[in-house]
């Protein structure tokens, strides 16, 4: 088990930067997500860590050693790749083996770590097949072993649950969590999909475009998010963007767009002084977002009319328009019956608000 | 007034008509008719092997057969000797062929730079010069490097020809693979070049193996470079068999003869190696 250190760490393709100026500090145990949408460079960066890309820039220490010019078998780490990466041409305990054969281990302690690994993944009656005769979920867990069997002080998982549906890897995503407790190895976990990250990492990194937007845990991230894109990524539904422009006014700020107009006390949002006569983006998650009239002071009242709601069972999800805006709103009673067109009537509390600069 | 444009009724086609049974029995025909297309020619070289030298302009007439044309040519020493070469260089050619191919492929499908970019150029030019425009500089580099009429001397222009044509094909195998397997390998232990031995390469074994089966026979078949390239020393037999015809006259049933002798290997390692060339060559 190590810490891993990232300082610096660019990495170019000719003229494209693929990751900029990454710098992070991982605990040792510590289970770091990082996440992003498609081409932000979170699998690049994983692929540093391991040695499969050069770095074009910076540092990587694992376990307080530079790695920066060792291959990946010196690196002591082991990885999961997201189409499981299994040797087609051996069985599932040759698969598992393979790494400690590289290595020299007695045959005797190899057949050892290999059952462990299979019961701890209950994958022992597969240990005599072929991957392809396996299923989706049953290579994911030999790729899982083939990484367990190896005791290495490092995880790396390359989106490893995408290849899989939605059941399938909503119940991986709990084994990977039990899985965890039993083996607290540190790890880097490299996925798209915010409720993986969410629900798996002790601490999240959000990038896009190769720059590392915030880093924090799950809370810090969906409550205090520290840019607009972050919000945006963080949360399903997402949250709801309004850009409004600031005036000033005695005892606090106004916000106006066409159709909305919020007051604001100063006392709670002085920063807004700064942006008097600009636009901001006002964002409001679906889920803070509850029906009926404002209960108190501390409350925005939004008003507008329902244009769509999605039933899914244990909730409703709403699309109101207010003015020009569109404003979802989630976490509401099933059994309410609601036709488009009605009018609707809401409120927000004001420590709920995110103001975020207008792009 | 409105007009009503009416779509024209499709009718249902001869062979959708068929009956089940029916349809079976056509393709079987179908299937029939070309095999024996393909089949013919052979036949009537293995009719004509069994002619005596007197018969083989009666073929399809003829009722007296005989195998003395093959007791004539296998005690022909030239002959055993030229079977014996081209196994000897078929063989040769397609393991150093396939040890060079594969490791070309590989790189052609794996890197990128400025090294791979000039190779595949090289392979590509190489490509469009016409065959035969390779035949007289080989002839003189082989008597320069004095290996004309040897094993080097045909072996060497039939590994150069294999790897530019072979390298591509090759390069489409690896391109099947998954490389990820190859980092799983990496991380699991392996370098570089071990990912390539140990995953990669028993990965495109169909591949591998269908290229062995048609370097094999390519170069067991090949008539120019040998023509050319080897005389007394290093007889071949598709050379040899090609001298059946001569001043005197023209041994159509000795050359016979000796064609289906050449056709059993060829034969066998066809009919090993078909499952995996419609494997390897489906990648």
């Amino acid at each position: 088990m190590a810490d891993v250190l990232l300082t610096n760490v660019h990495k170019s393709y000719g003229h494209v930067l693929a990751v900029k100026d990454i710098n992070l500090d991982i605990k040792d145990r510590e289970f770091v997500v990082l996440v992003g949408p498609s081409g932000c460079g979170k699998s690049t960066t994983l692929r540093m860590i391991a040695g499969l890309e050069d770095i074009s820039a910076g540092t990587i220490a694992i376990g307080g050693r530079v790695v920066n010019h060792l291959q990946p078998k010196d690196r002591d780490i082991a990885m999961v790749f997201q189409n499981y990466a299994l040797y087609q041409h051996m069985s599932v305990r040759d698969n598992l083996a393979f790494g400690l054969r590289n290595r020299r281990v007695p045959e005797k302690q190899i057949a050892a770590a290999v059952d462990r690994a299979a019961r701890m993944l209950s994958i022992e009656p597969l240990l005599d097949r072929r991957p392809r005769q396996l299923s989706g979920g049953q290579q994911q867990r030999v790729a899982l072993g083939r990484c367990l069997v190896r005791n290495p002080k490092l995880f790396l998982f390359d989106e490893p649950l995408s290849n899989l549906d939605a059941q399938l890897r909503a119940q991986m995503r709990l084994e990977l969590k039990e899985l965890r407790q039993r083996v607290p190895t540190t790890s880097i976990f490299v996925t798209h999909d915010q409720v993986e990250a969410m629900t798996l990492g002790d601490r999240i990194v959000v990038m896009r475009d190769g720059v590392v937007q915030q880093v924090g845990t799950p809370l810090e991230l969906y409550r205090k998010p520290v840019n607009r894109f972050v919000a945006g990524f963080i949360g399903s539904p997402s949250m709801n963007f309004i850009t409004m422009r600031v005036a000033a006014q005695a005892d606090g700020f106004t916000l106006n767009c066409e159709g909305l107009r919020f007051e604001l006390p100063a006392r709670l949002f002085s920063d807004l002084g700064r942006h008097v006569g600009q636009s901001v983006c006002l964002g409001i998650r679906p889920q803070n977002i509850r029906l009926g009239g404002a209960p108190g002071a501390g409350y925005l009242r939004l008003k507008g009319v329902l244009m769509v709601n999605e039933q899914l069972g244990h909730e409703q999800l709403l699309a109101i328009r207010a003015g020009a805006s569109e404003i979802r709103i989630a976490g509401i009673d099933p059994d309410l019956s609601l036709s488009a067109g009605v009018e609707i009537e809401a409120a927000v509390a004001m420590e709920h608000l995110h103001l975020f600069d207008s792009d | 007034m409105t007009s009503i444009a009416i779509a024209p009724v499709r009718a249902d086609g001869f062979f959708s008509a068929l009956a089940p049974r029916g349809k079976a029995v056509l393709l079987a025909l179908a299937a029939l008719a070309v095999c024996l297309l393909f089949s013919f020619p052979v036949l009537w070289l293995m009719l004509t092997s069994l002619r005596p030298g007197t018969g083989v302009y009666y073929v399809h007439r003829g009722t007296e057969f005989t195998i003395d044309n093959f007791h004539e040519v296998l005690a022909q020493e030239i002959v055993l000797k030229a079977l014996f070469n081209s196994f000897m260089i078929s063989t040769l050619a397609t393991v150093l062929s396939l040890g060079i191919t594969a490791t070309s492929g590989y790189m052609l499908s794996r890197f990128k730079g400025p090294i791979p970019n000039a190779w595949f150029s090289s392979i590509y030019i190489f490509r469009c010069v016409p065959y035969v425009a390779w035949v007289l500089p080989l002839y003189f580099v082989t008597q320069q490097l004095h290996i004309f009429d040897s094993y080097w001397g045909l072996l060497l222009p039939h590994v150069a020809v294999h790897i530019c044509f072979f390298s591509w094909i090759m390069k489409g195998f690896f391109d099947g693979i998954d490389p990820s397997m190859e980092y799983a390998a990496m991380v699991d232990g392996c370098s570089r070049w071990g990912a390539f031995w140990r995953v990669a390469m028993p990965a495109a074994i169909p591949g591998l193996t269908a290229l062995a089966i048609l370097c094999w026979l390519y170069t067991w078949n090949e008539f120019l470079f040998a023509l050319i390239l080897t005389a007394h020393e290093t007889p071949i037999l598709t050379v040899v068999m090609a001298q059946f015809v001569h001043e005197l006259g023209m041994e159509w049933h000795l050359m016979s003869a000796t064609a289906v002798i050449a056709l059993v290997p060829a034969l066998i390692v066809t009919l090993f190696g078909q499952r995996y060339v419609i494997r390897g060559l489906r990648v």
